[in-house]
């Protein structure tokens, strides 16, 4: 699992080291990656909102 | 090879149109308030922000293509990956737009904050035409486009202020935090004058907020800025501000004319005051979509020869009064005095033709709409 | 009209593809049935360019009634009513007939090319989802004929102008939106199923061209917020004609949730407009640098960054409708990372480029002027999420030169890109290197002149949507007609190569170019009706 967020991780980036990425399809897994997406989303998103929350007071 | 140099002298020829671009009429104004200035001053940062990283996206693409052609024998490398230098180039961005959100933040933030305001205004959006009343110093005005038809169909000399001057500019007071509390009565409008930098929208229904505090007296001028049908080019918006004592003069003069107008509601009007009278109201509120020799235009029904009109002299001002739900037809209550509406429902059964003879007084309007009111 | 037919079909193939239009011993049906019936994925992809460049010239020509009585400030040769219809009309018929249908076209071409199988997966589903397309458009245009004219809100259609407010036409409106919508959904669930269940034996996910994934992320995101139109187009039709306020406030509703639901999809649909581009590009920079593309793993993660971040940015289109401070804010945020994944995609075909061979054939010359025009489109864009100055910025000229540069210079370079690019592949012929040329620089002095211009006017005070402005824009107003009128009238030079090109010229081999590497490449030129009936080999480390 850990593997597959930093993988999401670097998706955000956008950036990804092509010997992680073979790595990341040898897996053929994608129900991992798929959870570990949604989840840094949901993450994301709460994160900028906390941001924006913040700098609003 | 030709092919590159013609790139490289529209590159040139772009940098060189940069200053250019920056002067009067070809950039954002600056304005006349402090968050205009602010602003104007975010658009340019992150304007250079941009010129610079282009100037080095472009640079480096220009030289490769220029000292990596296969014509000149150059032989591809191999390489197609490069850990470090992506990071890098991720996050350098990344922290300019760090850098760029906190000034934004902080601007937008003084932005929303329309409390203390010394004078409330409230803006309603008409199709069109804007409505201005000073809340708590009953003085109210439509403003409507003052361009005549004629300089618009091509027919005379275009003035000045073409489409950007109207009939009763808004007048506000220099330094002081005026509150704009923004509504629409029928679709959304927005509200926007670029030395002022306020654009907002009127939404029906909802009352938005915002605010200014012009530090020069003025003119500005703006328009519409959200699509609201047909006449969308024809609702500018004209603010004249003034010094206190002027202001304070000014919407003495206003209230007076108010309390006049509607005294004079009471009064017996003659069949050529009203008609006089009605086709002035006529000209500026109606002809907009019923044209102006009655003969509508698409949507709009013809008023000339309109026999369910003249049939019935009380649906006709019920119309006008209230309005057609579901159609464009507004209702004209609030916008129109007593004396506008009898003398416009007078015009309207007399001009073109219609020669009904039949008139209606003010009184009986302002009877009718205090009824109605209750 | 048509591209180069492929030779006839011969009896060997009914036995391996699932849609061909053979049985042995078949007598070959009449021409029009041909086109009606067929369900050969090259067939159906030749359709949908056809109609989609024939669409671009309804839409232009629309385009140019508006550049011609904006040539010079006052009304001159329509009314506001028919200039309105025009605007909204050039807007839907690019939108949803022209560009959209371009990139599905493409992608039933090369899809099943690029990864080895035999033809689209749902084939019959296939040719339903496109012939949808003229009736919807057909539909669409009619109500330009129709009393009261057609939709005249703008192709966004704000509530209520486009309900209380709108013309009798707007029923016929929605409804062909609906039908639209539902061959879009349609072509994507096909996408989607072809290339995850028929790519050739050894391809993985991530050895597929990156026109593959982008077409793949897009599938998804138009399967994702198609049903978001649909719903806020049948929430309109209930308000039109069956007396619920959804969108009327006067009945308790709320016209900002119009706008809420309509960027939810338009947002991502702006995407769904741009990452097929991407791809296009994505094979052509690497081909004509004969070199591999800098950072594959990168751009496909960045797609997919950039298609998740699409559904948290909607209400950037929203700045100025009076939004809390805390969602301001939350979408000046959001919008401004979408820079980062965009940025990486520009420096990684820049990286691509650096210390490769590169020359300058068609193809290359619009991939390359799509970077440069695109970031400049980026740029602007990047200008507009700083919320404060979208306050300025927001529904001005400045909006429309943002967006037709990322739509026209861009989105519409790739298409052109991609046209020449596989131009060989489908006829056999490469197009005339001249004309090419001169379609190219025609088209990039055009753009440019029609769209830089309204950068200024919209900066000093120009609102959209406008058929009369004040004097201080004359000047640019009349450059970026004739901008218009240039760009459009080089776009019949287009017309005339791809002609020249169906009809002969310099025979292209199977790989039509030097550095050339996926498997289209691998069939002859042009492309027989059936390909890959047996799959072919593929090799894993090309990518």
């Amino acid at each position: 699992m850990w593997q597959a967020i930093k993988s999401v991780l670097a998706a955000f980036l956008g950036v990804q080291k092509d010997s992680r990425r073979r790595e990341d399809f040898a897996s053929n897994r994608p129900g991992i990656f798929i959870a570990a997406g949604l989840l840094v989303g949901l993450v994301f998103v709460v994160l900028v909102a906390l941001v924006a929350v913040l700098a609003a007071r | 090879m030709r092919t590159l140099l013609v790139w490289m002298a529209g590159g040139l020829a772009s940098a060189a149109l940069t200053p250019v671009a920056l002067a009067n009429g070809w950039n954002m104004p600056v304005g006349v308030t402090a968050l205009s200035r602010d602003i104007y001053s975010l658009h340019m940062i992150i304007f250079w922000i941009c010129v610079i990283i282009g100037v080095i996206v472009f640079g480096a693409m220009f030289y490769s293509l220029f000292r990596y052609r296969h014509s000149k024998g150059a032989k591809a490398a191999t390489f197609h990956e490069h850990t470090s230098v992506e990071v890098i180039w991720t996050a350098i961005p990344l922290l300019i737009l760090v850098g760029m959100a906190v000034p934004a933040t902080a601007t937008l933030k003084n932005m929303y904050d329309t409390s203390e305001a010394d004078l409330d205004v409230m803006v309603t959006g008409q199709q069109w035409r804007w409505r201005y009343e000073y809340l708590g110093e009953d003085v109210a005005f439509t403003s409507n486009l003052g361009t005549p038809r004629e300089q618009i169909d091509g027919t005379g000399e275009k003035g000045e202020h073409y489409l950007l001057e109207v009939d009763k500019p808004l007048v506000l007071p220099v330094g002081q935090k005026v509150r704009l509390l923004l509504t629409s009565d029928d679709v959304i409008h927005s509200w926007w004058v670029p030395d002022l930098a306020v654009k907002q929208d009127a939404i029906p229904g909802f009352v938005n907020e915002n605010w200014v505090r012009i530090e020069e007296p003025g003119i500005y001028r703006g328009q519409c800025a959200e699509l609201c049908g047909k006449d969308h080019a024809f609702m500018p918006v004209v603010v004249e501000a003034v010094e206190q004592e002027r202001f304070d003069e000014w919407l003495a003069e206003r209230q007076q004319a108010a309390e006049e107008e509607a005294s004079s509601a009471d009064r017996e009007w003659s069949m050529d005051e009203l008609m006089a009278r009605g086709e002035q109201t006529y000209g500026a509120v109606c002809a907009s979509c019923h044209q102006a020799d009655g003969q509508g235009a698409g949507n709009f029904p013809a008023l000339a020869g309109n026999e369910a009109m003249l049939e019935d002299i009380d649906w006709h001002i019920d119309r006008v009064v209230n309005g057609v739900s579901g159609t464009a037809m507004a209702s004209f209550r609030n916008t129109l005095s007593a004396v506008e509406i009898a003398a416009v429902v007078t015009y309207e059964r007399n001009a073109w033709g219609n020669d009904s003879g039949d008139s209606v007084q003010p009184s009986e309007i302002a009877e009718q709409l205090a009824e109605q009111g209750e | 009209m048509a591209f180069h037919l492929p030779p006839k079909p011969t009896p060997q193939h009914s036995t391996a593809t699932a849609g061909g239009v053979a049985e042995p011993g078949h007598a070959k049906p009449h021409w029009l049935m041909r086109w009606l019936l067929t369900t050969n994925h090259k067939e159906i992809g030749s359709l949908y360019l056809i109609f989609s460049l024939t669409m671009f010239f309804i839409g232009g020509i629309f385009a140019l009634v508006v550049r011609a009585e904006l040539f010079q400030p006052g009304l001159q040769l329509v009314r506001p009513e028919f200039f309105n219809q025009m605007t909204t009309m050039h807007g839907l018929i690019m939108v949803f007939g022209a560009i959209m249908p371009a990139f599905v076209g493409l992608a039933n071409w090369m899809v099943p090319l690029q990864i080895g199988a035999p033809d689209m997966a749902l084939p019959r589903l296939n040719n339903f989802s496109f012939w949808l397309l003229p009736v919807a458009f057909g539909l669409l245009l009619s109500t330009l004929l129709m009393p009261g004219g057609g939709p005249n809100f703008g192709w966004t259609f704000y509530a209520p102008l486009s309900t209380t407010y709108a013309p009798p036409s707007t029923t016929f409106f929605i409804l062909s939106l609906h039908i639209a919508g539902i061959s879009s959904i349609l072509g994507a669930i096909n996408i989607i199923a072809t290339i995850l269940n028929l790519r050739a034996p050894g391809m993985r996910m991530m050895d597929m061209p990156l026109f593959v994934w982008t077409w793949l992320i897009t599938a998804f995101l138009l399967i994702a917020v198609m049903p978001v139109l649909a719903g806020v187009i049948t929430m309109m039709l209930m308000d039109i004609n069956f007396g619920t306020s959804f969108f009327n406030a006067a009945g308790g509703g709320d016209p900002v949730l119009f706008q809420h639901l309509f960027w939810f999809f338009g947002h991502p649909e702006v995407y769904i407009m741009i990452l097929p581009a991407f791809g296009i590009v994505s094979a052509i920079i690497p081909t004509f640098s004969r070199k591999r593309l800098f950072g594959y793993a990168s751009m496909v993660y960045a797609t997919a960054a950039i298609a998740l971040l699409s559904f948290l940015v909607w209400a950037h289109h929203m700045f100025v409708v009076g939004l809390p401070l805390v969602a301001e804010l939350f979408f000046m945020y959001t919008t401004m990372l979408i820079a980062v994944p965009t940025g990486v995609k520009i420096f990684n075909w820049v990286a691509t480029m650096f210390r490769g061979s590169i020359s300058f054939e068609p193809p290359m010359l619009f991939a390359l002027a799509f970077v440069v025009q695109f970031t400049v489109g980026g740029f602007s864009g990047l200008m507009l999420a700083i919320s404060p100055a979208d306050f300025q910025y927001h529904d001005t000229y400045f909006v429309v030169a943002h967006f037709h540069y990322v739509l026209v210079p861009g989105a519409l370079f790739a298409i052109l890109a991609g046209a020449y690019y596989w131009l060989p592949k489908w006829t056999g012929h490469y197009p005339h290197l001249r004309l090419s040329q001169w379609h190219f620089w025609l088209s990039v002095i055009g753009v440019n002149l029609t769209f830089f211009p309204m950068h200024f006017s919209g900066l000093a005070g120009m609102p959209r949507r406008i058929p009369d402005y004040a004097l201080q824009f004359a000047d640019f107003n009349m450059a970026a007609s004739l901008g218009a009128f240039l760009f459009g009238a080089s776009q019949l030079l287009f017309v005339l190569v791809i002609i020249k090109c169906v009809r002969g010229g310099e025979k292209a081999p199977a790989k039509a170019w030097e550095g050339a590497e996926d498997l289209e490449w691998s069939v002859p030129s042009p492309a027989p009706l059936h390909t890959f009936e047996t799959p072919p080999e593929f090799h894993p480390d090309r990518h």
